[in-house]
């Protein structure tokens, strides 16, 4: 999903930076009120970090004949929220930027804009919409990763057709034809992340159900009743 | 407790679809070079643009991995910290467990 370093016109490098900054301060600002509220949520935060740190090294074959990586963001909007979690991804970003070419500073903005802040935000969409429903946890942990991880793409294929309208069919038709270079390639893989990272969550569930009780992540009683399926 | 190992099921059927899934696309699709799709998209970025691909510069110069190795190494470190901070919580948090059921 990176945008390469001057491949995006300065003035949207601009307004993507507009975008990302007071999400990232907004992110900043949480992380310190949640850490000194709770300092056992420290650990928490480093294996929902630690995720998006594997996942997005990961340069997965797809269907379409290219590669994609998973995000890994949707663990920690869940359990932190989204604007934590472009703190997150903002440092994962910047390291990809400063040490492996991938993306690069001006674009930096754009690339936390669609995986740190749109995915885990419809990611938490559906979270806040299923959280306090019969749903199953492990189906709601399910959706909210997938769509994340979905979404990150769908926004990078949003921020490159604005950049890059088509002479006929302008923004719509760019729109379709960036979708079948990002999103279709990453469907095979949101899924499958989707899966794994439920099961990351169970055992997060099984092993440290106090911290998400007083994160507040799911009810105590959901979190009992899923505890007892394991 | 019929359920219990559900998910763990789930993820290796899912695992093994997605290599069967890999194996049967680099066999039957002719010309998949499984280049990255940043690099894809960057490609239809000058097509649609009509701008050469090489005339693309950086707008803040940065630094290259000087080698596809140097780039695999720096890869696998963005990884294994991520493995560290996974691996370390989780032996902590079952260390805590194992700790509370000895009492």
């Amino acid at each position: 999903m990176h945008i390469m370093e001057g491949f995006l016109p300065w003035q949207w490098c601009l307004i993507w930076w507009i975008v990302a900054l007071p999400c990232l301060i907004l992110g900043i600002y949480q992380l310190k009120k949640v850490l000194a509220l709770d300092r056992e949520a420290l650990p928490l935060l480093g294996i929902t970090g630690g995720f998006i740190f594997i996942l997005s090294s990961l340069k997965l074959p797809s269907v379409t004949g290219s590669c994609s990586h998973p995000t890994g963001t949707g663990l920690s909007t869940i359990s932190f929220g989204p604007w934590i979690t472009a703190v997150v991804c903002a440092i994962v970003l910047l390291f990809q930027s400063l040490f492996l070419a991938h993306g690069g500073l001006s674009v930096l903005g754009a690339n936390i804009v669609s995986m740190g802040i749109v995915g885990p935000l419809a990611g938490y969409g559906v979270y806040r919409l299923l959280r306090n429903t019969s749903v199953n946890i492990y189906v709601t942990v399910f959706l909210v990763t997938a769509l994340a991880d979905m979404f990150t793409y769908v926004t990078t294929s949003l921020e490159l057709a604005l950049a890059y309208p088509a002479e006929t069919g302008g923004f719509a038709s760019s729109f379709i034809l960036f979708m079948g270079i990002f999103a279709v390639t990453q469907i095979p893989l949101a899924i499958v992340e989707g899966i794994v990272l439920t099961l990351v969550f169970k055992y997060i569930l099984m092993l440290k159900p106090d911290i998400l009780i007083r994160l507040k992540v799911f009810s105590e009683e959901k979190i009992n009743a899923a505890r007892s399926e394991c | 407790m019929a359920y219990k190992y559900t998910l763990e099921l789930l993820s290796g059927i899912a695992i093994v679809a997605f290599c069967a899934m890999f194996l049967y696309t680099s066999a039957t699709m002719s010309g998949a070079e499984f280049a990255g799709s940043d690099n894809v998209g960057s490609g239809l970025i000058a097509k649609l643009s009509g701008i050469p691909l090489e005339n693309f510069q950086p707008l803040i110069s940065q630094w290259e991995p000087p080698s596809g190795e140097i780039e695999s190494c720096l890869f696998a470190l963005q990884a294994a910290v991520g493995g560290i901070l996974v691996g370390g919580v989780f032996g902590f948090w079952f260390g805590q467990a194992r700790g509370r059921t000895a009492e």
